[in-house]
């Protein structure tokens, strides 16, 4: 109970710190009364549409004030109108989260999915020529930064072999799954390989690891069947390293999704986040970066929690770090 | 990677002529040809003619083409929008993307350092103020923080003037040096917890040392390994974020890194594979022989991988 009150301190004080620190950020150098107003509503503006807006969204109060506005506005989905579009951020962002969240969501399941049989091969069958040749594939592929592998991805699947489109059109999974997954197919991949490569690296060093255990010994003397043990005893016990990068991972998904996006042409965050930051729209710019460091947050907490699920040990221990 | 230092009767024949590994040979070969190639380039042209310069157009029978040559003998590695040389290109983008990749390195190791070393020594509240704002630092995507803060970078610069030094690659080196503190930071961290309780560490603190004579000559003489090896770790990190900025419009307009040379050509793809697939692939061998050259120095060090 200590444990899961600590780590959901730890979450808010986090999550406090990063998004007043990138609203400092986004507002340094503004200095006269009313200049986040002009950013806001962009262009030429009159000083009565400055005041309607310093009304609105409180953007005279001190700071900290204008944080617990904004973070009320972000709860109740009032996020402040686009300078662009001059529409509300909210309906502009509302329909990108989905994609990005798909892409991020498919990549992380199926690096696990993918990461789990391999590793569990190759400790098994550790130092043999096969280990050794998916340890050396998945060592390369920890090398390949996310622009190259889209570029391979594109390259050989859209130029050469033409079996996949390179467009983003969205599609949701209830409306036509077959499209839904022939149009993410391809992003996926290329933020999935190696992100499954680190994954497999890790989870590969941990069971060879657990294997060398005594209980791993005296279960086979009992004679418990190699796939009990490979699959019940050594996994779980060795899923401690996998579980702490995924929070780690999901930072660099979230970064490779921008890069993604950008080249599969996709509607969704990171797309817009680019756009955003180029036009100098920084409200917007706060909101998307707001929703994203919530989820990473929030994904870092679960895995904290995780581990109390999967470890009885830590439930037990009064702290930790 | 497997280990294959086995100890036993068996030796291959590399272990036996005390030959390096292929993976070192071949970083050490890639990162150091690359770097005499593009410093003589830039500074040297004529010891090196087989590289044009860089604004140089190859013209097809006389005239500016786009895309003219694809990958043969009249340009190595084909021709790109405007008819440049992509090979030359790729040579000259080598100088900035590694100063960038350096630079970075350098800031995010100094600060991460002096994070690491003063909360793993004192721990208590200095380690508890430290792992937030490490964490913090952990929760916002190494990209997006880039993105914003480059675009910040660039408004405050065009309003305070005493700000004025900070050209492109100096905004590239501070932000993702910024970025890379609190991977460094936690590193460094954990060995220097480890190290305070070892024996020597005692025996100074009880012949009196003071504190910053155990932090700067037991400590830190200890420490640098660690910090080397991920250094070469963080540097393929670095320079493969630096890609991904450019790729997104956010690096040096002159001379163009990879990154650039990918974003300006990926329309065209289809039609002209080779002005996107080389720089990727300078891209991919770089950063492969930094984390080859990273993993042998863990090896040698003994360092558990140190996920950055």
């Amino acid at each position: 109970m200590r444990y899961f009150a600590q780590r959901l301190a730890r979450f808010f004080v986090v999550f406090f710190i990063v998004t007043f620190g990138l609203m400092i950020l986004l507002r340094l150098g503004m200095n006269a009364p009313g200049d986040p107003a002009r950013t806001m509503l962009g262009g030429t503006v009159t000083d009565e549409q400055i005041a309607t807006a310093n009304a609105r969204y409180h953007l005279d109060d001190p700071l900290i004030m204008q944080y617990f506005w904004w973070l009320k506005g972000m709860v109740t989905l009032d996020m402040g109108t686009s300078v662009q579009q001059n529409i509300a951020v909210s309906s502009y962002i509302g329909s990108r989260v989905l994609v990005t969240l798909f892409l991020g969501l498919y990549s992380l399941a199926l690096a696990i999915i993918i990461a789990i049989p391999v590793a569990v091969f190759q400790a098994y069958r550790r130092d043999t020529r096969r280990d050794k040749a998916i340890s050396i594939v998945s060592f390369g592929l920890v090398s390949v930064p996310n622009v190259v592998m889209a570029v391979l991805m594109v390259l050989v699947f859209v130029r050469t072999l033409g079996w996949f489109p390179r467009t983003g059109e969205k599609i949701y999974p209830w409306d036509d799954p077959v499209e839904h997954f022939r149009n993410f197919a391809l992003p996926v991949f290329a933020l999935t390989l190696p992100v499954a490569a680190v994954f497999t690296r890790l989870l590969r060093g941990d069971m060879i690891r657990t294997l060398q255990a005594d209980f791993i010994t005296l279960a086979s003397a009992k004679g418990v069947s190699v796939r009990r043990i490979l699959w019940r005893h050594a996994l779980r016990n060795s899923l401690f390293s996998v579980l702490t990068s995924i929070g780690l991972q999901l930072s660099g998904v979230v970064g490779g999704a921008i890069v993604v996006e950008q080249l599969f042409n996709m509607k969704g965050m990171g797309t817009l986040l680019v756009i955003t930051i180029l036009s100098k729209d920084l409200f917007v710019v706060q909101a998307l970066a707001a929703i994203i460091v919530f989820v990473v947050v929030v994904v870092n907490l679960l895995v904290d929690l995780s581990y109390a699920a999967v470890d009885p040990r830590i439930r037990q221990m009064r702290s930790l770090g | 990677m497997s280990d294959t230092t086995s100890t036993g009767p068996r030796r291959t024949l590399r272990q036996r002529l005390h030959l390096p590994r292929l993976g070192v040979l071949f970083g050490t070969v890639w990162l150091g040809g690359l770097t005499i190639l593009t410093l003589l380039a830039n500074h040297v042209p004529a010891a090196v003619p087989f590289i044009r310069y860089y604004d140089t157009k190859v013209k097809v029978n006389g005239k500016v083409k786009k895309y003219g040559f694809g990958p043969g003998l009249d340009a190595w590695f084909g021709t790109g929008k405007s008819a440049e040389d992509i090979f030359a290109r790729c040579i000259y983008g080598a100088k900035l993307t590694l100063l960038i990749g350096i630079g970075a390195t350098i800031i995010g190791l100094v600060v991460g350092a002096v994070i690491g070393v003063l909360s793993g020594y004192f721990r208590g509240w200095t380690d508890r103020i430290a792992g937030i704002t490490t964490d913090s630092l952990m929760s916002i995507p190494p990209l997006l923080l880039s993105l914003v803060l480059v675009l910040r970078l660039d408004d405050l610069k065009e309003q305070y003037s005493w700000m004025g030094w900070i050209s492109r690659p100096w905004q590239l080196s501070l932000t993702l040096g910024l970025v890379s503190v609190a991977p460094f930071a936690r590193i460094v961290r954990a060995q220097t917890m480890v190290l305070r309780e070892r024996e020597f560490v005692t025996a100074a603190r009880s012949l009196g040392a003071s504190r910053s004579r155990i932090i700067m000559r037991e400590l830190m003489p200890n420490l640098v390994p660690a910090m080397v090896t991920v250094a070469f770790t963080g540097l393929g990190i670095l320079i493969a974020a630096e890609a991904g900025l450019a790729f997104l419009g956010m690096g040096v307009e002159q001379p163009h890194t990879w990154g650039k040379m990918i974003d300006i050509a990926r329309d065209d793809i289809e039609k002209a594979w080779w002005a996107t697939a080389f720089p990727c692939l300078m891209l991919f061998l770089t950063v492969l022989s930094f984390n080859l050259l990273g993993d042998e120095l863990a090896r040698r060090f003994d360092i558990r991988e140190a996920a950055v």
